[in-house]
Parts: C-alpha cells; sequence; structure tokens
C-alpha cells in the first residue's frame, strides 16, 4: 500500500505536460475563430429563448419582460429610421452603458411592501455585490427574508426562521447572475439583436411631452397573434439623463389591460454605501448561523452512490440522536448547533431505528436529492412508540457537493 | 469552483475573456491527460485542440450543472478514445518527426516536460487501455472513481480493480527499468 501511495504522488507531482508557445497560439487562434462563428449562430438562434426564461422565473419575468419590450423599442426605433421622433432611444442605450449602481422597487397590486433590490456593478459591467429584500407575500414558507451577495458569496437571513444561513454556491451564483441580467440596462444593447426579428410583433407609441418636466412615455403593445399578445409595457424615461425611471406592465383581460407589476429604477449611479452588502449590523443576537463556507456539513460521500449516502447520512443522525450525540446530529442536518437539536429532540427521544428504505427521489425536483423512507422507534414521556418521519429529505450540501446532509423531515 | 461558475455564466453569454481565461486555465491540464492517455505529442494536440474547438462552438447551446474541470476532462478521454480507435485504422505515419514531438529544436514548437515526466507516461503507455484511463483521470484528471465507473459504464469496484491492477503493473514496469525508485 505504501508503494501505492508513492507511486500515486510521482504520477500526481512528477507527471506534466506543458504547451509550448506556439502550441497555444495555433489552438487559441482556432478556439477564437470557432466562438466567433458560433457568436454568429447563437445571435440567429437566441431570441426565443429570451421569451421562456420570462415564463421561466417568477421572479423575474416581468422586469425581464421590461427589458426585453425595451429592446425591442430600442431595436425598432434605432434601425426603423423612418418613426419621426426627435427623442432617440439610442441616448438611453448609452446612458446605461456607465451605470455602477442600481437601486429597484418592484411592487405588486394589492401589496403593500415592494421587493427591493440594490446593484453594484465593476467598472466592466459585471455584477459586483447585490442586496434583495424580498418580503413575506413573495415566499409565504420561508417569510420574509434578506439576501446579500458579495464576493461570489451570499447570505440569507430567513426573519421569521430566526436564521442565517451562508453559502458560497454555485447555483445560487447563477440564479443571482441571471437574475440581475435580467434587470441590467447595459446589456439591453445585446438584447436588442434579439427583438429586431420580432419588431413587427410590436406596436410602439413614443409621447414626448411638451412640458419638459414630464418623462418621455414609450407603450410597447404586443400585437394579436405574436408570441406575446396580450402584454403592454409602458416606459417611462427621465428627459434629462435619457435612463428609465420605471416600466409599468399591463395584462389584457376581459378585454381590458389590467396593471400588472410596476418596477421603478432609483439613484443610477448614486454610490450605495459599502455596508449595504453586509448583514453584520442587521443579525440580531438571537439568530441562529451557519456558514457553509467553513463548516463542514453532512458527510463526504467518497466512493459512495447517491443512494448509498443518502441511507448512511440517515443512520448516522438517528444513531447520533441515540447515542445523545447532538453536535454531530446537528453537522448532518443543515450544520445546526448543538443546542438546538437537543431543544428540537428532548422531548422525543429516539430509542432505536427499525428500518430504513430506499431512498426515492424528493417529489420536488427544485429541492432535489432523495426522500430516505424510515421507521424509527420514540419515546415520549415514558410511552414508546413508532414513528415514521416524513422524509427524512437528504441532498448535497450547496457549495460543498461532496458533502450530502438532511435538510429537514426529520420529525 | 465559483470562479468556473462564472467562467460558464461569461461563456455562455459569449466572453471572449472567459474562454481565453478556461483556456489558458486548463490547457496544460488538458494536454497533461492527453498526452498521459495517447503518449504521443502531435496526437495529444490534435486531442486538446478539438476539444477546445468544440467547446468554443457549443457557447449557444453550453449548459452544464457540473465542473467545468470535469467537462473538459471527459472530453478529451472521449476525444482520445477517437483518436485511438482511428489510429489503429490509419497505417503508421511515414514521418514520425512531427514537429510538437520532443526533440524539436525549438522549445516553442514543442510540448515541453522532463525526462523523467517521459519515463513516467512511457510507463503508463504499457497499461491496459483502460487501466490506463482510471489511473489517469484519477491521479491526472482529479476525477472520482465513481465518476470513472460512469465514464466507462462499469461499477465502482470494477474501478477500483483496474485502478489497483493498474499502479502495481506501473510499479513493475519502473522498478524492472530501474529508473525510479519509491
Amino acid at each position: 500500500m505504501k508503494h501505492n501511495d508513492n507511486m500515486e504522488e510521482k504520477i500526481k507531482k512528477k507527471l506534466n505536460f506543458t504547451a509550448g508557445a506556439k502550441i497555444r497560439d495555433r489552438i487559441f487562434d482556432d478556439v477564437l475563430k470557432a466562438q466567433e462563428n458560433s457568436k454568429k449562430t447563437i445571435t440567429a438562434l437566441k431570441e426565443p429563448n429570451i421569451w421562456r426564461i420570462i415564463m421561466k422565473s417568477p421572479i423575474t419575468k416581468l422586469a425581464a419582460a421590461a427589458v426585453i419590450i425595451l429592446a425591442g423599442v430600442l431595436s425598432i426605433i434605432v434601425w426603423n429610421k423612418s418613426i419621426p421622433t426627435a427623442y432617440a432611444l439610442e441616448q438611453t442605450v448609452q446612458a446605461s452603458h456607465t451605470v455602477r449602481y442600481l437601486h429597484i422597487k418592484s411592487f405588486k397590486p394589492n401589496e403593500d411592501e415592494p421587493k427591493e433590490f440594490w446593484i453594484e456593478f465593476y467598472e466592466d459591467g459585471e455584477v459586483k455585490n447585490v442586496r434583495m429584500h424580498m418580503p413575506e407575500w413573495d415566499s409565504p414558507e420561508d417569510g420574509a427574508k434578506v439576501t446579500v451577495w458579495k464576493e461570489n458569496k451570499a447570505q440569507v437571513w430567513f426573519k421569521k426562521k430566526k436564521s442565517l444561513v451562508t453559502f458560497s454556491d454555485k447555483t445560487i451564483a447563477a440564479n443571482t447572475l441571471d437574475f440581475i441580467e435580467e434587470l441590467d440596462p447595459k446589456l439591453v444593447v445585446e438584447r436588442l439583436y434579439y427583438a429586431q426579428q420580432a419588431q413587427d410583433q410590436v406596436k410602439i407609441e413614443i409621447d414626448e411631452p411638451s412640458n419638459k418636466a414630464k418623462p418621455i412615455v414609450v407603450t410597447a403593445t404586443c400585437l394579436p397573434g405574436s408570441s406575446r399578445a396580450g402584454w403592454r409595457v409602458v416606459l417611462f424615461v427621465d428627459r434629462a439623463t435619457k435612463l428609465v425611471t420605471a416600466i409599468e406592465f399591463y395584462k389584457l383581460k376581459d378585454g381590458k389591460y389590467q396593471y400588472v407589476e410596476l418596477i421603478e429604477y432609483y439613484d443610477y449611479n448614486q454610490p450605495i454605501d459599502a455596508e449595504m452588502f453586509s448583514l453584520d449590523d442587521d443579525i440580531p443576537a438571537d439568530v441562529m448561523q451557519t456558514d457553509q463556507t467553513t463548516q463542514k456539513i453532512g458527510l463526504v460521500q467518497g466512493d459512495l452512490t447517491d443512494k448509498e449516502i443518502a441511507v448512511k447520512v440517515v443512520r448516522e443522525f438517528y444513531e447520533a440522536l441515540i447515542a445523545k450525540d447532538y453536535a454531530k446530529a446537528g453537522q448532518l442536518y443543515s450544520g445546526l448547533p448543538a443546542d438546538k437539536i437537543r431543544e428540537k429532540w428532548e422531548e422525543l427521544k429516539v430509542v432505536r431505528i427499525i428500518s430504513i428504505g430506499e431512498p426515492v427521489p424528493h417529489p420536488d425536483p427544485g429541492v432535489g436529492g432523495f426522500q430516505v423512507p424510515c421507521k424509527i422507534e420514540v419515546e415520549r414521556d415514558g410511552a414508546k412508540s413508532i414513528y415514521e418521519p416524513y422524509g427524512p429529505g437528504v441532498r448535497p450540501v450547496h457549495g460543498q457537493p461532496d458533502h450530502w446532509n438532511i435538510h429537514g423531515g426529520v420529525k | 469552483m465559483i470562479e468556473d461558475e462564472l467562467l460558464k455564466w461569461k461563456f455562455k453569454r459569449g466572453s471572449k475573456d472567459a474562454l481565453q481565461r478556461i483556456y489558458e486555465k486548463y490547457l496544460d491540464y488538458l494536454l497533461t491527460l492527453a498526452m498521459a492517455l495517447l503518449n504521443d505529442a502531435g496526437s495529444a494536440e490534435d486531442v486538446v485542440h478539438d476539444v477546445f474547438v468544440n467547446f468554443a462552438k457549443s457557447a449557444g447551446q453550453f449548459k452544464l450543472a457540473g465542473s467545468l474541470k470535469g467537462y473538459l476532462a471527459t472530453a478529451v478521454c472521449n476525444r482520445a478514445r477517437d483518436q485511438m480507435r482511428a489510429n489503429r485504422r490509419q497505417p503508421a505515419r511515414l514521418d514520425e518527426s512531427d514537429p510538437a514531438i520532443s526533440g524539436s529544436d525549438d522549445p516553442e514548437q514543442s510540448v515541453i516536460y522532463s525526462e523523467e515526466s517521459q519515463r513516467l507516461n512511457d510507463a503508463v503507455a504499457q497499461l491496459p487501455q483502460q487501466q490506463r484511463e482510471v489511473v489517469v483521470l484519477h491521479l491526472k484528471g482529479e476525477m472520482k472513481f465513481r465518476e470513472i465507473a460512469e465514464l466507462q459504464g462499469e461499477s465502482v469496484n470494477t474501478i477500483l480493480g483496474r485502478y489497483r491492477y493498474g499502479l502495481n503493473k506501473l510499479r513493475s514496469i519502473l522498478s524492472a527499468e530501474g529508473g525510479l525508485r519509491w
């Protein structure tokens, strides 16, 4: 075995090949050409995907619709010079390219509290920091929550659950970036090309009031027969900065356009205080904190299959409870502190594991992982009984894909 | 990991910078894998070339939930298998003095490596293909046995067996040569 270990190290460290400079350049030239050619194809193909994105994401669909329609409006104006107007939306495109800071509010009918977002961009336009306030109505189960995404790390404060979770997770990073992409005015230019193909599907009306104090109003109405039939989007453009300040969304119902959502853009390029992108001063002392970027959570999968590791996690969790090893149980259960586990399981004592069945995929694909059916014997107030928990749900740990943990359904 | 996620995101949106960063980050890694699997500089260069070109072409449809590194390593492995099959069908090349093979007077034209690397690679090249894949993908590709099992369509136990046999054989080859001491 010792021999093998040495051999392994030798191959890991000593077996290396490096490309000479000319090979590097030669391959890279072809790679760049391939990307350029592919971009032409992407441009022709991508437009329909935009609408799919809108429909897919409940959070972003209206905001994305605004951007798309704005892109449509812009494309028509930019390329169809026959539309007579003093105002050129190209100015809005140009102005949007210099945005470093942005504050957004999203209002829904019958809801007092808006969703709210603060975004800081790098100079090259990439997203740097984000803060999101989501009211309870957006997700009643989670309750109100505040998310800060900074330096590729997300912190989510679940106010109702008194819980703060820190992730460094690819899914969260990708979702955050996808979301911001739909709102980022700089990306409007890119989408102009996509919307260009749909310009005969949208009726555009531009109202530039003689009263200079009033904003320019751009109304985009999707025509019957178009893929977006029934939608109307109204954009308000600031006269001085040429930036979009608000977008209203309407949906045709019973022959009338009914108001669906309002998005307001504030404080373009007003520097956002760095403290906005930190929750340090916001979190009350009684909030339970789990840092999945530093804490080792769950069990290492190693060479076990997904189902095998799911069973192992559940078995070791209940064994830890039987042994009253609350620290280990907490480590297996989302990294919860031992005190919290003790508090949850003090009255209901686990006596023994009766059986652990075959894991089945979690019924909600968005949750992922498995549910592991099991039976345990429990004792409460001296009386023993058989208990079948709902779940338990087991899946990879956010940001620690080699680790699997329980995320709920154990009690 | 997170850097790769950002690179994937930017790459998918047509970023040239992201493609360049991915290329710089993984070129030597993939070249090492290809060399270890094929033990021929010209073929390895072809494989890496094709993998990157196909990757660049895929930007519009690119969807990847898993790791970028693993994805590229798997692509090299698959392409190397194709190359081996093609080589078996073709007669030996007349000109073996490919400019990319060691010994070229111009190091910039070459795949660069140490003598020890070449000796190790010659030993790895003597392993049966499946054992070679397991040893190379695990030790140099940093792939898990479970992932290699999926790639080869075998059980994890089979893969572990191939790995063990592969390492033992390598030890025998190198001991017999007396070129390396462990």
